[in-house]
């Protein structure tokens, strides 16, 4: 494709760009620096959180326009903040460790009022009980977050095919029978797999790692990648299960196994291992969600009116059962939000088995190499093929 | 392509009386009218594309655009110990794949359409089309469901008391089968356009002349609708190479694609400084073999114009 004759000039390709810059850019720069933000509230979620059940009600209350993004992983949510999103969010929903960890030292959120939540705290499940440490800053006197879902989260197995004895007792270890080659699933969820391909290795994920311990985690990674059936996300993981294609997945828990017991699976279980290589030699690893304001210079007041919304008993117990996946809410504590729950829906998330898998699991942390294992995580599923 | 050209001031300049106010600068009224569409090209094309040329040259694992300068990108893309010449030998060999089988699956339905099928090539080619309106991954979910096990095929299959269908699914084989599937569209029908601009009389005359069938071919009919299947070629290589949905859904990712290398860059590894660097070279790539390919091929001919 050739221009047929010479005349297009760099002044009038910038000339163009600048009026197109101006055209495209100016309803955005002048509704950020002018408009008034009581009717507007942006969040950033993990899924559930942007579920028309659970934000409908709001927007009717409230008259305001509510958006949601939901994104599958923290970093991607802290480094949409990082690049310079905080001027566009008002709410971040993402894992315990990042609020206090991560997010309050770097400014990119700010503290909730103590007074007004620590009464949501007291009506939550025991192990929320003030002052709960992954709400709070580190020196323990802001309130960094409100609290909500959570769960177990280690690996899947189809019980008819391995037991939950077996499974619970054998643990990370199911991973390097020869035997089981060609029989597992890998969830396409990678910082989880950075912490399991580490267990499945015997090492705790949690600490910095010696050269010989990632040489193992090297080694372990390429033969486990090696032998998975299928990588995929949570619907092909459970679909895989169901028909039969593999007896087991990596990386997952009742987060990602809920939709296909709450279908009529109840033999696909999420499994904590009975013991592991993390401190108090535990083998499962929780995660809890903690949602924070964000700290954006015009920061919507509907921020913590919604925090508020998503602790009243009906609107946790949507919460819990939002689209995509189910999960337990720390509301469950209170009753009249516990009774909403059916037996159908307790079985789905494995209410029976929940505290003692909680118990058994180390929760939700930071990986000071992370960086350099997920590249070794990368190349090793690069020689799959 | 709109004609952006200015008048021509040489000849302005030598016509115009000495002292009358010279228009230094005159765009064409194509060109004005080519305005907002060239806007929005810088916003919506040149802007981002500039931002990811950017991002690449930041400090790896940064946010630093234009405010340091790294060439550490480029360089760990090539050092020796990095696999991910893997995943792009793996793109370029699905892509080529692609072409090679669609170019052979395309020509005898492009050659029906044209010359065969008369008064029902309307319907095949809105058969051929009809699957574009259903979005790619739910018509790639749809075949997992078909292959799986236990699922329309194997279970079928063992209603009948056959012993199962094929174990397909999660293997590079199935990966270039659902890129076949999904990208035929896009040979077919530049092909066929190709194919149509073959004169019947031309063909008609080689016969008369003691042309074969074969000399036909090779002689007449392709050196003319080549212009089609080259374009077809170009389009088909272009997407089959930043394809990612097939090797994620059908293979299992049993196999890395490029694409997938830049997606796991710009999410789990959170290194957008080393994902734009792949994302240029990859586009340096294409771009580079668009425009060789682009030289050998005259739109305008095409597209009926002389």
């Amino acid at each position: 494709m050739s221009i047929s004759k010479p005349g297009i000039s760099r002044r009038s390709v910038l000339q163009g760009m600048a009026a197109g810059l101006a055209v495209a850019g100016g309803p955005f720069a002048s509704s950020r620096a002018f408009a008034a933000r009581e009717k507007e509230l942006n969040i950033l979620c993990w899924e559930g959180y942007n579920s028309a059940q659970v934000l409908d009600p709001f927007r009717k209350k409230t008259g305001a326009t509510v958006k949601a993004e939901s994104l599958t992983n923290d970093p991607t949510m802290i480094n949409r903040l990082r690049a310079g999103e905080i001027n566009v969010w008002d709410l971040i929903n993402v894992n315990n460790p990042w609020a206090r960890k991560v997010m309050a030292p770097e400014k990119l959120i700010k503290p909730l009022p103590i007074a007004e939540f620590e009464p949501f705290f007291a009506k939550m499940l025991p192990m929320f009980k003030w002052p709960y440490k992954w709400a709070m800053s580190d020196d323990g006197k802001e309130l960094l977050g409100s609290c909500q879902r959570f769960g177990p989260y280690s690996f899947v197995v189809n019980t008819k095919k391995i037991s939950r004895k077996t499974a619970e007792e054998t643990g990370w270890d199911l991973f390097n029978d020869p035997k089981l080659a060609g029989k597992y699933g890998i969830l396409e969820s990678d910082d989880w797999n950075v912490f399991n391909i580490f267990l499945v290795a015997g090492i705790d994920p949690f600490k910095t790692h010696t050269p010989e311990e990632m040489a193992k985690f090297e080694e372990t990674a390429k033969r486990v990648f090696k032998g998975a059936k299928l990588i995929g996300d949570i619907a092909a993981m459970n679909q895989a299960l169901v028909s039969g294609e593999i007896d087991l997945h990596l990386t997952g828990g009742t987060y990602s196994v809920s939709p296909a017991r709450a279908d009529g699976y109840p033999e696909l279980r999420g499994i904590t291992p009975l013991k592991g290589p993390m401190a108090g030699g535990k083998g499962g690893i929780s995660w809890i969600e903690v949602t924070s304001t964000v700290n954006n210079p015009n920061l919507s007041p509907l921020a913590i009116e919604f925090l508020k919304y998503v602790q009243a008993p009906e609107v946790a117990h949507t919460v819990a059962f939002a689209e995509g996946t189910f999960n337990p809410v720390a509301q469950m504590g209170n009753p009249d939000c516990f009774k909403l729950f059916t037996p159908k829906e307790l079985e789905a998330i494995q209410w029976d088995s929940l505290d003692e898998e909680m118990a058994r699991s180390v929760e939700y942390d930071i990986v000071p190499d992370y960086d350099k294992a997920l590249d070794v995580m990368n190349a090793a599923k690069r020689v799959r093929g | 392509m709109v004609s952006l050209s200015v008048s021509d001031r040489a000849t302005d300049t030598a016509t115009k009386p000495a002292g009358a106010p010279r228009l230094p600068f005159r765009l064409s009224p194509g060109a004005r009218a080519a305005l907002p569409l060239l806007g929005l090209l810088a916003v919506g094309f040149l802007a981002p594309l500039l931002a990811i040329l950017a991002f690449s040259f930041a400090p790896p694992r940064s946010f630093a655009v234009l405010r340091a300068f790294s060439l550490a990108n480029y360089a760990e893309l090539f050092s020796l110990s990095n696999t991910v010449w893997l995943s792009f030998l793996w793109s370029i060999g699905f892509a080529l794949a692609t072409v090679v089988l669609l170019a052979l699956i395309a020509y005898p339905i492009a050659f029906g359409l044209t010359f065969v099928f008369g008064r029902w090539s309307g319907l095949v080619s809105v058969l051929f089309v009809f699957p574009l309106f259903v979005s790619e991954n739910v018509r790639l979910y749809g075949w997992v469901l078909f292959f799986i096990k236990n699922g329309v095929l194997d279970g079928s299959l063992k209603a009948l008391g056959f012993s199962g269908g094929p174990q397909v699914l999660y293997t590079s084989g199935m990966i270039l089968a659902g890129m076949v599937y999904t990208y035929l569209p896009f040979m077919l029908f530049p092909m066929t356009l190709g194919l149509a601009m073959v004169p019947r009389d031309l063909i008609d005359a080689a016969r008369d002349l003691g042309a074969g069938r074969w000399q036909i071919w090779r002689e007449v009919e392709v050196p003319l609708a080549m212009p089609g299947i080259l374009i077809g070629t170009l389009l088909t290589f272009v997407l089959a190479i930043g394809a990612v949905a097939e090797a994620k859904i059908l293979g299992g990712q049993s196999v890395i694609v490029i694409s997938h290398d830049i997606e796991i860059a710009f999410t789990y590894s959170q290194n957008w400084p080393l994902g734009s660097a792949l994302a240029v070279l990859v586009t340096l790539f294409i771009g580079t073999l668009t425009l060789l390919a682009l030289q050998r091929l005259d739109l305008d001919r095409l597209l009926g114009r002389r």
